[in-house]
């Protein structure tokens, strides 16, 4: 892969011939850096500008590799999510932690030790854990499972890790002996997949909404503006929780998703709808238009070569900053029972019984996905707030 | 005196517009919803073991007047609505102005108050940082403002409830002690919905705080960096005064104008965070309208009455800016 120049600090020997290097004076050097920055395209300023904030970079890689874990989620998870996966003999149980050494010895080979179940008369006829600290179990890489399909066609059946025999639960289980670990990358995969879907359904509303309103202006716009505040100040949650629940309880879990992610993209469009609107407005009496039409630009030219690429960015920008209000609306309407439902995983479908004093006081790795949504929503807010910098253009004249 | 009365007037009329596409938009989705009242009323009675025929329905349908058409009964419901009045909830068969009773009340209490707290911190706390140039004071600001972002405010009544429970043993939930719960109002009852409320209000106002410190920031920050504030500078003033004076009165304007907004946010965490902490008002009861029993007279009233307080909100907002600012104010009398 060639690199791409850096605009703003463009690497001299790269842009010069191999013998320049030793006559390159301080203008030469200016100059070429201007020009670098002059004839850059408007991605590559952006990305230029997007790699000098340190925290937008960090969380673009925290970003990816949240992407990732959930792209490839049945891979790196040892078991099946749903009640196929589920582990009978370990409900409710605590995460189990590979190990390296015990009071045995070490072993390069990461262990867990085995946990044995008793009910007999000395046990008073109640199941009775103890663990076995003699016995170990060992964990292995690249193991065969359940099946499934990577990335939605790849029929395959190898796991990223699993153990010899029994169970490893990083995340310990659920009520129901699912294991939390899978659940929770699955669940990754699922917020990204509503957020997609509802962010698309909302751009495209308000994409027409907003390009209507601002491109034809007038009594058109007063009208659709008047609709869009007035629906902009109706709380958003309630609506959701009003439209959810026409959702017929015999639904199947896909139907109920991709009616979820409508619905969430239904609400969405205002706030988007109002930025192409004022983007429009602006971009549409400015000067470089004007000079496009005098030269005899045909309108077609004018929207496809000037308007459009003039706010691409900041589209982009919206659209990445309006996901993770999605993601966390989804996850608020399965909490409250309204939204997905099993056997999709989300987070919100899994946080849904920890209420309970019970799960409060005795099972707190119920808890543990929650770090993960919040590394996610955090991650989309700071790449776009970055993102959000590096497109304006003028964020580098108050360096 | 005049052109502000009729700036006044202006602003109630669109208010009174924007109502009333709302009650559009909820008389709409109570209207979707299969099966209406009359069907409900009787599939009750038929439990109560009357049998009940199709003429039966029709005349039911006829008393509560569902046979009229939609515009009709829309235009009833939203007369009744102006005066407060929604009607009769057809699976609780109780009037729902009586029903919400001072429920809407002390949500909206609730509401006010955590909006409150957001500013109270937000504007000195923000026009501090952005003034200040102390890097340890901003990035830690910037950290909280993401945090209350990213974290929903159900998460942290959620982990709140986790310490609570673990450390102290105590869930904090509920709004009153038991003794109150049903007591008439009295002063020992407000004092025990203080000694409960502080939680609540806290978590709304939790993200509530964070956007707000942000806007704030933003916005003193961007005014401090205007020539008339240099020119205040050059005059000889300095410090505090120059802050306060200039630059802060300027933002004040946009931050008036957000709380409108600011209460919408705080509206949708309202019902997620009465389900965790069990409080027994609107939010609570919104959730059990839908979730539990798909009762959609009671749900529109309160997104209803919801959206009018913000509307009301918005409305005095902008009242309130016509008054104190001065641009505003010249351009409308002039």
């Amino acid at each position: 892969m060639t690199q791409t120049p850096d605009p703003l600090e463009p690497n001299l020997a790269q842009t010069s011939g191999p013998a320049a290097a030793i006559v390159e004076t301080d203008a030469a050097v200016a100059r070429r850096a201007k020009e670098a920055y002059y004839t850059a395209s408007q991605s590559q300023l952006i990305w230029a500008r997007f790699k000098k904030q340190r925290a937008a970079m960090i969380a673009a890689y925290v970003l990816l590799f949240l992407l990732l874990s959930g792209l490839f989620a049945p891979f790196l998870s040892p078991y099946d999510p749903n009640i196929a996966g589920r582990n009978k003999d370990y409900l409710n149980g605590a995460p189990t932690i590979p190990m390296f050494c015990d009071s045995n010895g070490c072993s390069v080979r990461p262990f867990l030790h085995t946990v044995e179940r008793e009910r007999s008369m000395a046990t008073n006829f109640r199941w009775v854990e103890t663990v076995n600290e003699d016995k170990r179990r060992y964990m292995e890489f690249f193991v065969e499972g359940s099946s499934y399909r990577l990335l939605g066609f790849i029929p395959m059946d190898t796991h990223l890790f699993g153990m010899n025999e029994g169970f490893i639960h990083l995340f310990g289980t659920d009520a129901s002996g699912k294991d939390i670990f899978s659940r929770t990358l699955h669940a990754i995969w699922t917020s990204i997949q509503v957020g997609t879907i509802g962010v698309m359904i909302a751009f495209v509303l308000a994409l027409i909404i907003g390009g209507v309103s601002g491109y034809y202006g007038g009594w058109i716009d007063s009208f659709l503006q008047m609709i869009t505040d007035a629906v902009r100040t109706v709380p958003a949650i309630p609506l959701f929780m009003a439209i959810a629940a026409f959702v017929p309880q015999e639904w199947s879990a896909e139907e109920r998703f991709f009616f979820i992610s409508m619905i969430l993209g239904l609400i969405g469009w205002p706030t988007l709808a109002r930025r192409v609107r004022t983007h429009l407005l602006t971009e549409r009496n400015q000067e470089y238009v004007l000079a496009a039409q005098l030269c005899g630009a045909s309108p077609r030219h004018v929207i496809g070569k000037h308007l459009l690429p003039s706010f691409t960015s900041y589209i982009i920008v919206d659209l990445v900053i309006s996901f993770p209000y999605m993601v966390l609306s989804e996850t608020a309407l399965s909490f409250i029972g309204l939204g997905l439902k099993e056997p999709v995983n989300s987070l919100g479908v899994m946080l849904q019984n920890v209420t309970s004093a019970d799960v409060l006081l005795n099972y707190q790795w119920y808890f543990i996905p929650v770090i993960f949504f919040i590394a996610l929503v955090m991650a989309f807010v700071f790449v776009g707030d970055g993102l959000r910098d590096a497109a304006d253009p003028y964020s580098d004249n108050n360096k | 005196m005049f052109n502000f009365m009729r700036f006044v007037a202006t602003r109630a009329v669109l208010a009174v517009i924007t109502l009333i596409i709302v009650s559009l938009v909820v008389f709409s989705l109570m209207e979707l919803v299969p099966g209406d009242c009359a069907e409900r009323y009787l599939a009750f009675k038929n439990t109560q073991g009357s049998g009940i025929s199709l003429a039966d329905i029709e005349n039911e349908r006829v008393r509560l007047g569902l046979d009229r058409p939609f515009m009709e009964r829309w235009g009833k419901w939203i007369v009744g609505a102006f005066q407060g009045e929604f009607g009769d909830s057809c699976i609780l068969r109780v009037n729902i102005a009586q029903l919400l009773g001072d429920k809407f009340w002390i949500s909206l209490g609730l509401c006010l108050s955590a909006l409150l707290l957001a500013y109270i911190i937000a504007i000195p706390v923000g026009i501090l940082s952005a003034s200040s140039s102390n890097a340890t004071l901003n990035n830690s600001l910037r950290i909280f403002s993401y945090l209350g972002l990213a974290l929903p405010n159900f998460l942290l009544a959620l982990m709140i409830m986790l310490f609570s429970t673990v450390y102290f043993g105590d869930t904090l939930t509920g709004l009153f002690s038991r003794e109150y719960r049903d007591a008439d109002w009295s002063w020992d009852r407000v004092l025990d919905l203080m000694s409960h409320a502080w939680l609540p209000i806290f978590i709304l106002g939790w993200s509530a705080t964070a956007f707000a410190l942000q806007t704030v920031r933003a916005l003193v920050s961007d005014e401090i960096g205007k020539l008339y504030v240099t020119a205040a500078a050059a005059r000889g003033m300095y410090g505090r005064k120059l802050l306060w004076r200039y630059p802060a009165r300027h933002s004040l304007g946009p931050i008036v104008n957000s709380l409108g907004f600011d209460l919408n946010r705080i509206f949708n965490e309202l019902p997620i965070v009465a389900l965790i902490l069990t409080l027994t008002e609107a939010g609570a009861l919104l959730i059990e309208a839908l979730a539990r029993s798909n009762d959609q007279q009671l749900a529109g009233a309160i997104i209803f009455l919801l959206t009018a307080s913000i509307v009301a909100l918005n409305f005095f907002t902008d009242v309130l800016l016509a008054a104190i600012d001065p641009r505003v104010r010249k351009s409308i009398l002039s």
